[in-house]
């Protein structure tokens, strides 16, 4: 029994048929990059994780339990975080409060804000900030801290590096390293090389399916079976 | 016709002569702030409804107006000739209270059972679903209370007569004569401006409610019931628009009556929109603006200087109009709220 497994996963958006088929398996304290080129359907994999798109057909077991079916409210709470694209900051909220709202009313706050607060040192100074007048960095320290705290032991984190300068990512892969410590994770990834560096396995996804998957060791761009897939 | 300036700039001068008086100023402004404080009680419900839900609730004016009819109903039921000030006044708070959680339970039930099953469709739907209740709420409280011998309009005077003299007599603020309700009506604004604060700003529910106006998806992600959010927001939302109706109750201008459902509803669009739609420091200010205007544009009313009575109404949708034009997304509003 693995951590997460996707069985035959089918989501439509409308009539649009997005997944066609998607079958991947995650186990504990692993990160698995979810590659491919835009559209193919790797935040749909996330979001029908996480049933915010529930699948119509196929089955989601998270620690051996199927999720599909229920609400994401319950899904989160059943440990599942998540760092959506654009990261989606509550800007009108401080920081400390963006924090909280991600805390479960049973945990203890205190103790999960200074357990982030020590991952990533530069929000406890930003805390009483709203979080629309952050840098894109500081934003993604935010949404990565977000989508920790609450117990999560699976996180699904989307499109980390994207719109942030190089030296910014550097930080991030810092903070998804640090997070990574703690939870699983899988991740979608536009940057290549990024995925590649963070991740243990890789699924490559193309039109709603999996083509290829296995591990990131040595994998490059230049491969013949990844730049098939990924070139435009 | 040509403006006469013999007669005309006289005018002008003394109006702006009597309006720079102490009583005057007094006058306008506390008339004003009594105003605004019921404005912001009924605009403020629909406010929270819309910002979280993206729902623009057209019932919520008919609500208001059961509030009136319920508060006016105990009201004549308990109070007689000879009862006490002080009591009528403590009856009143407790119908302040039955009317917010019979409203509120009314709303949730509302909300739960009608509007839920049609999120996932266009704005549209709710807005035909809440205006077709609105009408429903409207003409079936006209049979009843016709059928009770009260005329649905105008204004129930049985149940405004209800209203301890403190209230209805006036009082000498600075050499104006001001009507004892609306320090009352003060009061109870600051209670309910500070009340709903406290609720956004010092609790986790209201957290949630103030992340769920930006992006209630993202909120249900982390773990929050947001259909069970969008419940009591509505249910508090029917409750607020409740107690608006009973502050109307015994206001001279106002008074329970069917037309409530729509005047009410409108006064309410008009803060929210020149506030901002789902901002709660908008609608504290909007509320200001317009208590004062109607103060004002009454003052001139009632002083004779202007003979258009239509002129509070006037300036008012005025204020919104202009608002429109220039700043579309009210005061404090961002260009897009709203879950839906």
């Amino acid at each position: 029994m693995s951590f997460l497994e996707l069985e035959d996963v089918q989501t439509y958006y409308g009539e649009s048929h997005v997944l066609q088929g998607v079958t991947l398996d995650v186990e504990e304290q692993e990160i698995v990059a979810l590659i491919g080129r835009n559209g193919v359907g790797k935040t749909t994999t996330l979001r029908s994780i996480l049933q915010l798109t529930p699948p119509r057909e196929g089955t989601i077991r998270y620690k051996g339990e199927e999720i599909g079916g229920k609400d994401t409210h319950e899904v989160s709470n059943d440990g599942i975080g998540w760092v959506p694209e654009e990261r989606r900051m509550f800007g009108y909220l401080t920081v400390e409060e963006n924090i909280r709202v991600a805390v479960k009313p049973d945990d203890d706050f205190e103790a999960q804000r200074e357990y982030v607060y020590s991952l990533f040192p530069a929000l406890d100074e930003f805390s009483e900030k709203e979080a629309r007048n952050l840098s894109g960095g500081q934003q993604q320290m935010l949404a990565i801290a977000r989508g920790m705290v609450g117990q999560n032991e699976l996180l699904l984190v989307d499109e980390p590096s994207e719109g942030l300068a190089p030296m910014i990512v550097d930080q991030v892969v810092d903070a998804l390293e640090t997070a990574s410590e703690d939870t699983t994770m899988v991740l979608v990834e536009q940057n290549f090389p990024l995925a590649m560096e963070l991740a243990d396995r890789f699924y490559l996804i193309d039109h709603g399916t999996v083509v290829e998957s296995g591990s990131t060791e040595g994998v490059t761009a230049d491969d013949e079976r990844i730049r098939r897939y990924l070139s435009a | 016709m040509p403006i006469e300036l013999a007669t005309e700039v006289p005018l002008v001068i003394e109006t702006l002569e009597r309006l720079f008086q102490p009583s005057t100023i007094a006058r306008i402004i506390v008339e004003g702030l009594g105003k605004a404080a019921v404005y912001f009680v009924l605009a403020v419900g629909l406010t929270l409804v819309f910002g979280l839900m993206g729902v623009l609730n057209f019932t919520h004016g008919a609500m208001a107006m059961l509030g009136a009819y319920i508060g006016g109903l105990v009201m004549v039921l308990s109070v007689s000739d000879g009862t006490d000030a002080l009591v009528r006044i403590a009856l009143f708070m407790v119908v302040l209270a039955v009317v917010f959680a019979l409203l509120t339970g009314f709303g949730s039930a509302f909300e739960y059972s009608l509007i839920r099953p049609i999120y996932d469709r266009t704005p549209m739907y709710q807005i035909l679903l809440t205006f077709g209740v609105a009408l429903i709420l409207e003409e079936v409280t006209r049979i009843v209370v016709l059928s009770q011998g009260i005329q649905p309009e105008p204004p129930w005077s049985g149940a405004m007569g209800t209203a301890p003299a403190v209230f209805t007599e006036r009082y000498d603020i600075l050499g104006a004569p001001i009507r004892g309700l609306y320090a009352f009506e003060i009061v109870l604004g600051i209670v309910a401006v500070v009340g709903v604060w406290l609720f956004l700003n010092r609790t986790l529910y209201g957290l949630y409610i103030r992340a769920g106006s930006e992006d209630p998806e993202m909120v249900e992600a982390l773990g929050i019931d947001v259909r069970q959010a969008f419940t009591i927001v509505f249910g508090l939302g029917t409750g607020l628009a409740g107690i608006g109706g009973v502050l109307l109750m015994w206001d001279p201008l106002w008074g329970p009556s069917a037309l409530l459902a729509i005047d009410v509803l409108l006064y309410a669009f008009v803060v929210v929109i020149i506030g901002g739609l789902g901002s709660f420091k908008g609608t504290v200010v909007a509320a200001i603006l317009v208590g004062i205007a109607d103060s004002f544009t009454t003052w001139l009313f009632a002083t004779g200087i202007v003979t258009f009575t239509g002129l509070p109404e006037l300036t008012i949708f005025g204020l919104l109009v202009i608002m429109l034009i220039i700043r579309p997304q009210g005061l404090y509003g961002v260009e897009e709220v709203g879950g839906h």
